[in-house]
């Protein structure tokens, strides 16, 4: 556990070796927005009611500026003269055990990197930019959440965050694509498995395969239907990249680095995401820094690509084969942190009958509480659903029966308030609402 | 000049300078190259991200706490016109009796807003966890500015008290919680950036 960790470290104010590591990698990450954002905050504390956390639980070392502040209190400690000539006026703080598992408490069990905050924060003060450093920190420690550092481990050592063997993985592939052809009743209708020279190479949620094959068909209906040049590779398809929640920049620069030699090998134009909100902040956004060079393909989420199939009339969609009326959860790292706001809207509305949007919505969309990897972190499952009561209330007062979402990551934690909270709703991908609506055009001979 | 105006003048170039190191440390540069594929021009994020995005009805800390918030333009637009008559107060310029009248009101106004939001802090428990006692003295420290500045437009003594007072806030300003003078303009310059290059800001609808 973290914490047993935290004990074993030294137990005077004199630094750890790991404690002088972390506040060195804080040190070389010192630019001019960390150094922004590390001296803004003015403790107004008005930031309270745009965190989840703080709303669901109301303790006070929840709210977004006690964040930043604990972070900013070691900045200030170490890296300034005034935090060094007189801690206890600025609040800084010793870099001690106790410090450590404050910091280890609050970044990873009461921040979901959201960044709700900072839409609404009066300076504008990016929290999750902060909180992220100090999981960073917290790496250079060896601290990271048990859970959290397995699912990074099960990514880097067997190719995928679930740690599904190959065999496995190409067996359900093979099954799914005869599903397909079945469905479609087509024998040329397939999911094409490391194809060369593809205009797409198409990424999953490990999820998909492990527990939820059916969002696979869906979309391979859609690229059907689409006539698209597509392929999935069995080597490199994981979507996810939790080396951006744990703060591992070094882990995360492995798994963009394989996406892209990936690419490089099949000879794919275009790289297209599965539906997941991280996934595609990780690798669309943060990525190319990771690897510190822009990509040389395009990357978006397949979100993205099916509103240009209606767009461009490649597929057909009847909204009045989804009668039920639809919400949609945005996912935060896709909608605030991807930019990704409107396609969303524009499929939904092209493939149900009835939409009724969540309010707030778009880049004030409440967390559904299951971003910042905080689904891989067991220890802080129970504040997890609490802090969900939030976006429960939301869906229940949207009256819908279906909530669709383009991440796999909110899914689950979804599912889970559903039961819950009793929400008695259903929780579906943009893809499966889509493919429910498709109108597949009869093949000529 | 006095040996006030003096201690003043070099008060306001060490805080002017000071100010300016924090100001350029702060600008985007080196570092923060960011290598993903802008979705739109950051131009218009920034400037939303300086007006619209500051809106009240924008953000939830003011339209949710508007009381305090309109206490702390208020506070804020004092200490901006408390600085600017420095310049007046320095150079001994005097002002017609209805203008300095009306300053004094304003002012005597600004101040109370900064008192209410000290007493806010000392007495919500949500605040005193948050604060530190630089959070305090900041207060403080531009309430007094204020209160001194309407002082000695009413009684016209007293100046060698407002020099050393506004010396102090010159000096402590880069330091401490009050260098959020600089970081305001480039947290939201870097906060525009950010949601610009994404697409996110600004809002399309």
């Amino acid at each position: 556990m973290a914490g047993e960790k935290v004990i074993i470290m030294a137990k005077n104010n004199s630094l750890t070796e790991k404690q002088k590591k972390a506040l060195k990698l804080l040190k070389s990450r010192l630019n001019g927005r960390l150094l922004t954002h590390l001296n803004s905050c003015v403790h107004c504390g008005l930031c309270g009611e745009s965190c989840h956390y703080y709303l669901a639980t109301k303790n006070k070392n929840f709210i977004p500026g006690k964040k930043v502040d604990i972070v900013s209190s070691i900045y200030q400690r170490y890296h300034t003269l005034a935090g060094k000539v007189a801690p206890r006026l600025y609040g800084a703080k010793d870099f001690n055990d106790k410090t450590v598992e404050e910091l280890i408490d609050i970044v990873f069990g009461a921040c979901s990197m959201c960044g709700r905050c900072s839409v609404h924060c009066s300076i504008g003060v990016d929290v999750p930019y902060i909180v992220r450093t100090a999981r960073s920190m917290l790496v250079e420690m060896e601290l990271v959440s048990p859970g959290l550092q397995s699912t990074v481990d099960a990514a880097i050592n067997t190719g995928n965050n679930m740690g599904i063997p190959r065999d496995e993985f190409v067996d359900t592939l093979e099954w799914l694509s005869e599903d397909l052809e079945m469905e479609v009743e087509d024998e040329d209708a397939s999911i094409p498995l490391d194809k060369k020279g593809v205009d797409i190479l198409y990424t999953l949620n490990p999820r998909e395969p492990k527990f939820f094959p059916l969002s696979i068909s869906a979309i391979a209906k859609i690229y059907y239907a689409a006539k698209e040049n597509w392929t999935l590779s069995t080597n490199v398809y994981d979507v996810t990249n939790y080396a951006y929640f744990s703060g591992d920049d070094k882990g995360a620069k492995e798994l963009t680095e394989r996406l892209c030699d990936e690419m490089s090998k099949l000879e794919a134009k275009t790289l297209v995401l599965a539906e997941c909100g991280h996934g595609y902040r990780a690798i669309r956004w943060e990525g190319p820094n990771w690897i510190e060079r822009p990509y040389p393909f395009k990357v978006i989420s397949v979100v993205e690509l099916i509103g240009d199939y209606i767009r461009s009339c490649r597929i057909k969609l009847d909204p009045s084969l989804n009668k039920l009326p639809v919400t949609l959860h945005d996912p935060c790292n896709m909608v605030r942190g991807g930019g990704v706001i409107e396609v969303q809207r524009f499929v939904i509305k092209n493939a149900v009958e009835n939409f009724i949007e969540m309010m707030p919505n778009r880049a004030n969309n409440f967390c559904c509480g299951g971003g910042g990897g905080q689904l891989a972190m067991s220890e802080y499952a129970e504040r997890r659903i609490k802090s969900g009561k939030i976006k429960a209330d939301q869906i229940r007062k949207t009256g819908a029966k279906i909530v669709a979402t383009p991440c796999h990551n909110c899914i689950d934690q979804l599912m889970e308030l559903n039961k819950e909270y009793q929400l008695g709703v259903e929780i579906k991908t943009i893809g499966e609402l889509v493919a429910d609506a498709l109108v597949l055009e009869e093949k000529s001979n | 000049m006095t040996i006030f105006h003096w201690i003043l003048l070099a008060g306001f170039v060490i805080c002017l300078l000071s100010c300016l190191y924090h100001f350029f440390m702060a600008l985007p540069a080196g570092k923060d190259i960011d290598y993903a594929t802008p979705d739109a021009k950051t131009r218009q994020a920034v400037v939303y991200s300086f007006t619209k995005a500051m809106s009240p009805k924008k953000k939830e800390t003011a339209f949710m706490h508007l009381p305090t918030y309109t206490a702390g333009i208020f506070y804020h637009l004092g200490t901006f016109l408390s600085l600017f008559l420095v310049i007046f107060i320095f150079f001994n310029v005097s002002f017609p009796t209805w203008l300095a009248y009306s300053i004094i009101v304003f002012l005597a106004f600004t101040s109370i807003c900064g008192l209410s939001i000290l007493i806010k802090r000392m007495t919500s428990s949500l605040l005193k966890n948050l604060s530190n006692p630089d959070d305090y003295f900041s207060n403080i420290l531009v309430t007094g500015f204020q209160i001194i500045t309407a002082i000695y437009l009413l009684l016209n003594t007293g100046l060698e008290y407002y020099f050393i007072i506004t010396t102090i806030l010159f000096l402590y300003l880069p330091i401490g919680k009050l260098r959020h003078t600089i970081y305001f303009f480039t947290a939201r310059l870097h906060l525009g950036i950010f949601y610009g290059r994404r697409g996110t800001w600004p809002v399309k609808k």
